[in-house]
């Protein structure tokens, strides 16, 4: 094969790995090409890894790019990509979920009274999600933003100056001291700065939680905006990684993506084995460690009651501490009586509702003052 | 010392107790070839450190290692002034003002491991470990550092690599690392090794095992990894598992040896429950068979 022809082959190449969804940039084709010259051009083995290491960045690409791979050099049968667009049974869920926010109009004559001496927006924070008219929810959606602006905090162990710190200030003490012939006279100081602590929320999309669910994954690409250490994952019968879906700044571009990217969504809920795939493919990254995990769910669980308890154990062990919000309990009557809730009940640090944004604010407030769990 | 070869380097790497399986060599050879920064990634106690021990004494080069860890700054990690020293020293000058420049001068410096990897006269290999574990800003001050393979200095100026070093780096992904970073990076994931190679590399890896022990412990630690564990063994794991049977004098597996001697093995209280209660016997059988 002449240079131009192998250039020409692993440029396609690119392009084939960028539709599977892989960032293939010409740094790394470059980075390729130059590889290939580096090894046995004939051996099938040698070719694969001077290409693999090149051009893949992260774990979730190795697949991908093993069927471009088989695709592309082997001719073998071409599979489906895997970043296929929105398929039409998936569309017509989306409608739906879209539809049944828009659903029911609210009846209750009472609204109009109580709201008399509140403010239109004080009187949206205390109304049920599943009771928001779209356009109701349109002005909920901008409040969200604000609300999801606090995170939980922790200290790092970076320093940086400050005036009441409790470190010299080496750097800079040296420095004034040219002046004063050695004398530190002018003494700085520095002490540890606060970070975001790590934020990881499963959030349930499964059909019992259908009137919620979107309100509440808007409330997580707010989330997701505030800055960096939230992951956000979706779960029904399965467990999908939604961070990246979310990242999109504009929020209903954002829920398309991550409803298309959501197989399960309003099907049954198995939170045991949702939460067990989190633990063995998260947990074991070490995601949880020393973060609040906020699991949104009402608890409903149809099969796999018994992982709940000993996954949720798992999960609080390594986590700073663990917050559930419900939307039911928004119901004064609601009684934890489902066999999921429980089950998690007591790895649970903080119960809190999450039917509408008043009880959004709390979260809020709960995740900016959280302490680490004492009891297990 | 270069290789011409993925072979050649293999061969060096296998010298020294290493036994790379053909992604990784490739891996590697393309990282001294095309001299960019390699980041593996993989579970815990695949040998992800061990690979660039192993490079450094395959190529007779040193190996200067930074950990990493959360809050690890420039300070820790390129460069520090001696304040002490300087301070004592615009002291000593007593009248006369000290020069700014002679403050900020070479014998003031002092170098962390990354400065040191950098400035160094003799090959190299730079082991930047578990990277992930230093905050996200750590990363951006490495970015210099592995595309241009200089140090800027803002009292000196830049110090340029006078030869580069080969730098690996290891992560265990638990976060995303930045895209400015991985686009510096070549990059690998290693994974479990297959059953031939974990015998192989038990073998050469536990001096005078047993033939059949190393078989089967290997078979045995292989099976562990097929069951749902919170965290399956590394071949780490595996090499001291077998050092420690070893060293009991086992020539072979046994459910009651293998019992008393899992906590090597299986890190995790509820792992250990989960074998030792339910198919500690059948596992063995398995292993023995073969």
């Amino acid at each position: 094969m002449s240079a131009n022809a192998l250039t020409q082959h692993v440029v396609t190449f690119g392009r084939v790995l960028r539709e599977a969804g892989l960032e293939v940039g010409p740094a790394r084709l470059t980075d390729a090409l130059r590889a290939l010259d580096a090894v046995d051009l004939t051996s099938r083995e040698e070719v694969y890894w001077a290409l693999r290491t090149t051009l893949v960045t992260r774990w979730e690409e190795l697949e991908p790019f093993d069927r471009a791979f088989a695709a592309w050099f082997l001719r073998a049968p071409v599979r489906p990509p895997l970043r296929v667009a929105v398929s039409a049974p998936r569309q017509a869920e989306l409608a739906r979920a879209r539809r049944s926010d828009a659903g029911q109009l609210p009846e209750e004559s009472g609204d109009g009274e109580v709201s008399l001496g509140w403010s239109a927006d004080e009187w949206l924070r205390g109304k049920d999600f599943a009771s928001m008219t779209p356009e109701e929810f349109a002005r909920a959606r901008k409040l969200m933003a604000e609300v999801a602006r606090s995170r939980p905090r922790r200290r790092s162990r970076r320093l940086r100056s400050h005036a009441r710190g409790r470190e010299l200030h080496l750097r800079r003490l040296a420095r004034s001291c040219l002046g004063t012939g050695g004398d530190p006279i002018d003494l700085r100081f520095r002490r540890r700065i606060e970070r975001p602590r790590k934020l990881v929320v499963l959030c349930d999309v499964s059909g019992s939680m259908e009137a919620y669910s979107r309100a509440l994954l808007l409330f997580l690409h707010a989330l997701v905006a505030s800055g960096r250490g939230v992951e956000v994952f979706a779960f029904g019968t399965r467990l999908t990684r939604l961070t990246s879906e979310l990242r999109t700044r504009d929020p209903e571009q954002a829920l398309e993506r991550a409803a298309a990217s959501v197989v399960d969504w309003a099907s049954g809920t198995r939170i045991g084995d949702s939460l067990k795939a989190f633990n063995d493919v998260w947990g074991r990254r070490a995601l949880s460690r020393g973060a609040v995990i906020v699991i949104v769910s009402d608890g409903w669980e149809r099969q796999g009651q018994a992982l709940v308890g000993p996954e949720m154990a798992r999960l609080a062990r390594a986590a700073y501490a663990v917050v559930w919000v419900n939307p039911l309990k928004g119901n004064p009557e609601y009684q934890p009586l489902a066999g999921g809730m429980r089950a998690a009940l007591p790895y649970v640090d903080r119960f809190i509702a999450g039917h509408n944004l008043a009880s959004l604010e709390q979260l809020s407030s709960v995740l900016a003052g959280i302490e680490r769990r004492h009891a297990a | 010392m270069r290789f011409s070869t993925i072979d050649e380097l293999q061969e060096a790497l296998r010298a020294t107790s290493y036994l790379p399986d053909a992604g990784l060599s490739t891996a590697l050879f393309l990282a001294l070839t095309l001299e960019k920064p390699l980041l593996l990634e993989g579970e815990a106690g695949v040998g992800k450190t061990e690979a660039a021990k192993s490079l450094a004494r395959a190529t007779g080069a040193r190996l200067i290692r930074l950990q990493c860890y959360e809050g690890l700054d420039v300070a820790h990690a390129v460069y520090e002034w001696n304040y002490a020293r300087q301070l004592l020293h615009i002291r000593a000058a007593q009248e006369g003002t000290v020069d700014e420049g002679e403050l900020y001068g070479p014998e003031f410096l002092i170098r962390r491991p990354l400065l040191e990897a950098i400035e160094s006269d003799d090959p190299v290999v730079l082991l930047i470990d578990e990277i992930d574990r230093a905050d996200d800003e750590f990363e951006a001050f490495l970015l210099e550092i592995l595309s241009d393979f200089q140090i800027t200095i803002p009292e000196i100026g830049t110090v340029a690599a006078r030869r580069k070093p080969a730098v690996i780096l290891t992560s265990n992904r638990t976060r995303e690392l930045h895209d400015a970073l991985k686009r510096r990076c070549l990059f690998h994931w290693i994974g479990h090794p297959t059953l031939e190679r974990e015998i192989e590399i038990v073998t050469l890896r536990v001096p005078g095992v047993p033939e059949r022990l190393a078989a089967e412990a290997a078979r045995f630690v292989q099976g562990l990894r097929g069951l749902d564990l919170a965290k399956p063994p590394g071949v780490a794991e595996t090499i001291d598992w077998t050092q420690a049977l070893a060293a009991l004098g086992q020539r072979e597996l046994d459910a009651q040896v293998v019992e008393s001697t899992l906590g090597s093995v299986l890190k995790y209280h509820e792992d250990f429950e989960l074998v030792r209660d339910s198919d500690l016997v059948a596992l063995v059988a398995e292993a023995r068979v073969g």
